[in-house]
C-alpha cells in the first residue's frame, strides 16, 4: 500500500502542498452582450404577459388593463363610458371633467337646476342651440354665452353625453334617449339662435 | 476553506432569495386577502362553509383525496359575444340587415367592440357577454378558472397536482346532488362506470334494517352493489361531511379576476 503512495506521488508533477488557484484572465466581451440581451427580452416578455405582479390579473389576462376592459357591463354603463368621453372632449374645457365649472368661464353642472329636471328636452335645447345672456344656477349669477357645442354630436353621443352629466358627481337623473335628442334638434333648426334663460324657462322639463 | 464567506453569502442569497419570492411576496401579496363582491349579484364571495362542510374538509385531507384529485381549473381564454338587446327607434331595418351581416359570436375584445360600435351607429342596443374558454372549461362544465378568492376558506388549500380522477374546484356546481355524492363514496363504479376511485365503504355502516323499513338516509343501490336483504347502507357522520364539503366547491361566481357573464343574466 505504501509502495502505491509513493509511486503516486511520484508521477504527480505538482508539489503535494500547493493547491491550484484561479488565474486571472479576461471574460469574453460576448457573455455580457448576450446577458444583456436575455435580460432584455425577458424584461419585455415579462412587461407583455405579467400583469406586474397585480394580485387580481391571472391568465388569460396580461395586463390590468385587459382585465379592466373585459369587465362585463351594462348598457347603462356602457353610455355612461361613452357620455364621459365626449363630455371630457366637448364640454369639459369650461365645465371642468369634474363638473364644478370655472369661474369666469362656464357655470356648474353638479347639482345645475337646468341639469337635474325631470325630462331632458329644456337641457337639450342648450348644447343643441346655444345659451346666452343672464340666468341663475344655483343661486349665483351668470351672464355670458355658450355656442351650441353639442350640435355636432350624433343623437346618440349627445345623449349619452347629457346621461353622464345627469348621472354623475352625485346628480341623480333619468337616462336621456337618442329620440329625445332628434326631436329638441329638429325643433331648434338648422341655423339655431342662442336661447335666453328666459326662453328656455317657458319650454316643458 | 478558503472562500468559507463567499460560499456561505452564496447558499445565504440562493435561500434567502427564494424564500423571499416563494414565501414573503406571495404572503404580502395575498395574506390579507378578504372576502370579496361578485359581480352581477354582488353577494360576497366566497361563501361561508358550515360546520359539517368545514370538518368534511378534514375528511377529505385524511383520506388522502388530494392524491388524485386537483382543486384547480384553468382557463385558455375569453371569447366574447355581442347580443342585440333592443333594435332601437330610429331604423329597426337597418338593425336587422346589418345584424345579418356581421359575425356576433366567438369574437375577441377589439372585434366586438367594433361590432358593437357598428350596431350602435345605426340606433341598436347591444350587450357584449364574456365565456371563459379552455379545456378545463370544458371538460368540468366550468364556468371560469379558480382564482386565489375560491380558497379563502381552505386550511389547507389542496390545490393537488395530479388529476387521476376529475378536478373538483367545482363539484357542488356541478354535481349538486348529495345522494349521488354519497353512493359514489360507497360505490364508484355504482355511478361512474369503471370508475378507478376506490371505495370508501368505511365511511359507511352496513346494519339491519329497523323492522325491515329502510331508514331514510338508507343508499338506495343498485342492485348489483346492494346489501343482503334486510340490510341497509347508511352513512356515518364523516361521510355526511365530506359530502358537504364536495357540495361547497363551487367556483361559479364571476368575479373581477375572472369575469363571465352568468347564464340567468343572458336573455
Ligand atoms: C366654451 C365653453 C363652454 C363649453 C365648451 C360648453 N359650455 Fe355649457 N356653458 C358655458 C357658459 C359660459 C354657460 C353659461 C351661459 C349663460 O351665462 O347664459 C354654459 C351653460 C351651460 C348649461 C346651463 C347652466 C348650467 O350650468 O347648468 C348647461 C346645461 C351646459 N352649459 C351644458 C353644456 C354641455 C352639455 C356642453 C358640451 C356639449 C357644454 N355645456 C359645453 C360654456 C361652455
Amino acid at each position: 500500500m505504501n509502495d502505491d503512495m509513493s509511486d503516486e506521488s511520484k508521477s504527480c508533477s505538482l508539489p503535494s502542498s500547493t493547491e491550484p488557484t484561479a488565474t486571472r484572465s479576461t471574460v469574453p466581451m460576448w457573455i455580457f452582450v448576450v446577458t444583456l440581451l436575455l435580460l432584455f427580452l425577458g424584461f419585455a416578455f415579462f412587461d407583455k404577459k405579467g400583469g406586474w405582479f397585480d394580485v387580481r390579473v391571472y391568465a388569460p389576462y396580461n395586463s390590468s388593463e385587459e382585465l379592466e376592459a373585459a369587465q362585463p357591463k351594462s348598457a347603462a354603463a356602457v353610455a355612461m363610458a361613452a357620455g364621459k368621453k365626449n363630455y371630457e372632449t366637448y364640454c369639459g374645457s369650461c365645465h371642468g371633467n369634474d363638473g364644478a365649472g370655472k369661474i369666469a368661464q362656464a357655470p356648474p353642472l353638479s347639482g345645475s337646476e337646468w341639469v337635474m329636471t325631470k325630462g331632458a328636452e329644456r337641457l337639450a335645447h342648450i348644447p343643441l342651440a346655444g345659451l346666452g345672456g343672464p340666468i341663475k344656477v344655483e343661486g349665483k349669477d351668470w351672464n355670458m354665452n355658450m355656442a351650441a357645442m353639442g350640435a355636432g354630436l350624433s343623437d346618440t353621443d349627445l345623449a349619452a353625453v347629457l346621461t353622464y352629466i345627469r348621472g354623475s358627481w352625485g346628480n341623480k337623473m333619468g337616462e336621456v334617449s337618442p329620440d329625445d335628442i332628434k326631436k329638441v334638434r329638429a325643433e331648434v333648426g338648422k341655423a339655431p339662435q342662442p336661447y335666453t334663460g328666459e326662453k328656455l324657462m317657458t319650454m316643458p322639463e | 476553506m478558503k472562500s468559507g464567506f463567499s460560499i456561505f453569502l452564496a447558499i445565504l442569497l440562493t435561500l434567502g432569495g427564494s424564500w423571499i419570492g416563494f414565501v414573503v411576496a406571495p404572503t404580502m401579496q395575498l395574506g390579507t386577502a378578504k372576502l370579496t363582491t361578485a359581480l352581477v349579484t354582488g353577494d360576497t364571495w366566497p361563501q361561508q362553509r358550515t360546520g359539517e362542510a368545514t370538518l368534511g374538509q378534514q375528511i377529505y385531507r385524511a383520506n388522502g383525496c388530494v392524491a388524485c384529485h386537483t382543486m384547480q381549473l384553468r382557463q385558455d381564454g375569453v371569447s366574447f359575444e355581442v347580443v342585440l338587446t333592443s333594435a332601437g327607434k330610429i331604423n329597426p331595418t337597418a338593425v336587422s340587415n346589418l345584424i345579418s351581416t356581421l359575425t356576433l359570436t366567438g369574437l375577441n375584445k377589439e372585434a366586438a367592440d367594433i361590432a358593437a360600435d357598428k350596431i350602435s351607429a345605426v340606433g341598436g342596443k347591444t350587450e357584449t357577454h364574456l365565456t371563459a374558454t379552455g379545456a378545463d372549461i370544458s371538460n368540468y362544465h366550468a364556468v371560469r378558472r379558480s382564482v386565489a378568492a375560491d380558497y379563502l376558506y381552505d386550511a389547507p388549500v389542496q390545490l393537488g397536482s395530479l388529476r387521476a380522477g376529475p378536478d373538483l374546484a367545482n363539484i357542488g356546481a356541478r354535481q349538486p346532488v348529495a345522494a349521488v355524492h354519497l353512493q359514489h363514496l360507497y360505490a364508484p363504479s355504482s355511478v361512474t362506470a369503471k370508475s378507478a376511485m376506490p371505495s370508501y365503504k368505511f365511511l359507511f355502516e352496513v346494519r339491519k334494517q329497523i323492522n325491515g323499513v329502510a331508514s331514510p338516509d338508507a343508499l338506495n343501490l343498485p342492485a348489483e352493489f346492494a346489501t343482503a336483504a334486510g340490510y341497509e347502507v347508511v352513512p356515518k357522520p364523516e361521510a355526511k361531511q365530506l359530502v358537504a364539503y364536495l357540495l361547497s366547491l363551487r367556483a361559479d361566481a364571476p368575479l373581477y379576476e375572472a369575469p363571465f357573464t352568468p347564464a340567468t343574466t343572458k336573455p
